[in-house]
């Protein structure tokens, strides 16, 4: 067993580690903060300024600069849009999978799985071309049909997993006793599945929300998300970093909250559920 | 777990008596995917296919005429002559390399500090999580901002430290590659780090404590135990990473847009360039393609791998 002293020791270096690894981790969201708190002339003054007094104007002027509301409620309207198609999609994929045990269900979900790894540029380019023949880029649907292309593969394997985990004797139980198997399904299986169900439609949301590429080239003057909108307030001033900043934490603060609450989830969901905590 | 078989005997009896509901009932559940499954046929598999078709034409949307000149294979050959896209196909293995060998050392680091509990740790693990779900396009922002280089924090404190950045950390084309890197390992080793957190934690105490009986030092239990027992959450979080680092996009776009000079041209980004602003459609699907292939070798090995260790899901 270790001694006292070397366990001492070892604690010492394992928090001397840990602080520069957080700092390294924090220094760019400090950063982000601070600047969206700093007057113009501290943002970007060298040599670095990290005490100051922090105000609120620029993000009043980023609300002046941008149509900031506008963008909040685009960004809101296709996470959602992609959230609701996604999992009403998505779910039942998932209870059809985890239910079936054919070779055609394996192939299915490994099918789907191929199309979450896709790099999105490579379908963007061939649905750019459907939308604007389809007469449907510039809307919001355009965005939405491709973002749940990617989420609903995505929400497929999560639910999977999760009905995999409950047991099926219940809904047996349930189909015996006269449900129908969609009976069992939305009575039983439904219910006990809505940790998974939020887990998986947060990330949704959460996807959706941070998604750049796709609103770039699909939506239009009216649709325009915040992630777009960022990039409005650097147009004009290379170094308008206090304003860029402020409007990124607005960006940022939904997600980041959404993270918070989904924490001992989160791994889970970004490994599709290969990886349990 | 098939469609359940024991509903009622005369359903039975009538579906052994009809093929098509014979066939419906080996089908299971399957047709609760059905929709999924079309809707992907509809909006990937269509789009793919017509990407497949485009990469044989001579298709360029800014042509007034929009004619599509049949080109056979002259898409495919271009992109093998192309110095552009030869640069940017060894720019993004170079990227999965050194992004993914550095996520997973950092990570392992990190996760083996967090394994023991001690006070504090609980909080480290909840700040990880940030970059992870922090928007993308910001973390990028945010990087540029701070490479700037004449008036980037990180500039400043190398120039304070003596180092002469010149053009700053993406200004030059020596550093660019490796600055963009630091962005993908700054985002992603958390993920690495919690995943392998995840393993080390579910590994039995047991076994570790018959492995000191036995004489090993804490270095040999490490090497000769722990991380064994981790290879196939490492080979997942190696597969996840290495799909991640070729779909990357928003910090090509955003920090270095591929420069200077090509220095941190990037498939994905490149194909972009070539077809949405250049519209130069038919070679655009064309190289997507490409990458599509080289994706799929990558993930082949994985599974391979995978395979052998006889890792299900």
């Amino acid at each position: 067993m270790m001694g006292r002293r070397r366990q001492r020791a070892a604690d010492a270096v394992t928090y001397t580690l840990l602080a520069l690894i957080m700092g390294f981790f924090l220094f760019p969201f400090v950063w982000l903060l601070s600047t969206s708190l700093k007057p113009a002339r501290d943002a970007f003054a060298i040599p670095p300024v990290w005490i100051f007094r922090p105000i609120m104007d620029n993000f009043r002027t980023v609300f002046s600069m941008v149509p900031v509301v506008a963008y909040l409620k685009n960004s809101l309207t296709i996470a959602l849009g992609t959230t609701a198609l996604s999992l009403l999609l998505g779910v039942p994929a998932g209870y059809g999978l985890a239910r079936t045990a054919s070779r055609a269900a394996g192939n299915s979900a490994l099918l789907m799985l191929a199309i979450r790894m896709a790099p999105p540029v490579a379908l963007l380019i061939p649905f750019y071309l459907v939308m604007r023949d389809i007469r449907l880029l510039g809307t919001y649907l355009a965005v939405i049909l491709l973002q749940s292309v990617f989420n609903t593969t995505f929400v497929a394997w999560m639910m999977r997993g999760y009905f995999l985990s409950l047991p099926a004797d219940l809904e047996l139980a349930a189909m015996t006793d006269g449900c129908t198997r969609f009976g069992a399904f939305w009575r039983v299986a439904l219910p006990l599945a809505v940790p998974g169900l939020a887990t998986a439609g947060i990330f949704t949301f959460t996807f959706s929300w941070n998604d750049f590429l796709l609103p770039m080239l699909l939506s239009g003057r009216t649709t325009r998300t915040l992630t777009l909108g960022i990039l409005e307030t650097m147009s004009t001033y290379e170094i308008g970093w206090n304003n860029m900043a402020a409007i990124g934490m607005i960006t940022i603060l939904p997600v980041l909250l959404l993270g918070y609450i989904l924490q001992p989830y989160y791994v889970r969901g970004l490994t599709l559920g290969a990886v349990r905590e | 777990m098939g469609e359940y078989t024991g509903a009622t005997a005369d359903r039975s009896a009538a579906a052994a008596a009809r093929p098509v509901a014979k066939w419906l009932k080996r089908l299971g559940l399957l047709p609760w995917a059905a929709p999924a499954l079309l809707f992907m046929l509809c909006f990937a598999f269509y789009p793919l296919g017509y990407s497949l078709y485009i990469s044989f034409f001579n298709y360029s949307l800014t042509d007034p005429t929009q004619t599509q000149e049949f080109a056979g294979l002259a898409n495919y050959l271009k992109a093998f002559a192309d110095p552009a896209f030869r640069v940017a196909a060894l720019n993004s293995v170079l990227f999965v390399i050194l992004a993914v060998g550095a996520q997973t050392v950092l990570g392992l680091a990190i996760a083996v500090l967090l394994n023991r509990d001690r006070p504090g740790t609980p909080l480290v693990r909840t700040l990880l999580l940030a970059p992870l779900t922090l928007t993308p396009i910001v973390v990028a922002l945010v990087w540029r901002a701070l490479y700037n280089a004449d008036y980037g924090v990180v500039s400043y404190y190398l120039k304070a430290l003596g180092v002469n950045v010149g053009r700053g950390p993406i200004g030059e084309p020596s550093t660019a590659l490796l600055a963009l890197v630091i962005v993908d390992v700054w985002q992603w080793t958390p993920l690495v780090a919690l995943m392998l957190l995840a393993g080390l934690r579910s590994q039995s105490a047991d076994l570790f404590e018959a492995a000191q009986i036995d004489g090993a030092s804490g270095w040999q239990q490490f090497w000769c135990v722990a991380l064994p027992l981790l290879r196939p959450i490492l080979i997942v979080a190696l597969l996840i990473r290495t799909m991640d680092v070729f779909k990357l996009f928003d910090s090509v776009f955003i920090v270095t847009g591929g420069g200077p000079g090509y220095a941190t041209e990037v498939m994905n980004h490149y194909i972009f360039k070539t077809g949405l602003t250049f519209f130069d459609m038919g070679y655009a699907a064309a190289m997507s393609n490409l990458l599509l292939v080289l994706i799929g070798l990558f993930t082949a090995v994985y599974f391979r791998a995978i395979g052998q260790l006889g890792v299900t899901q």
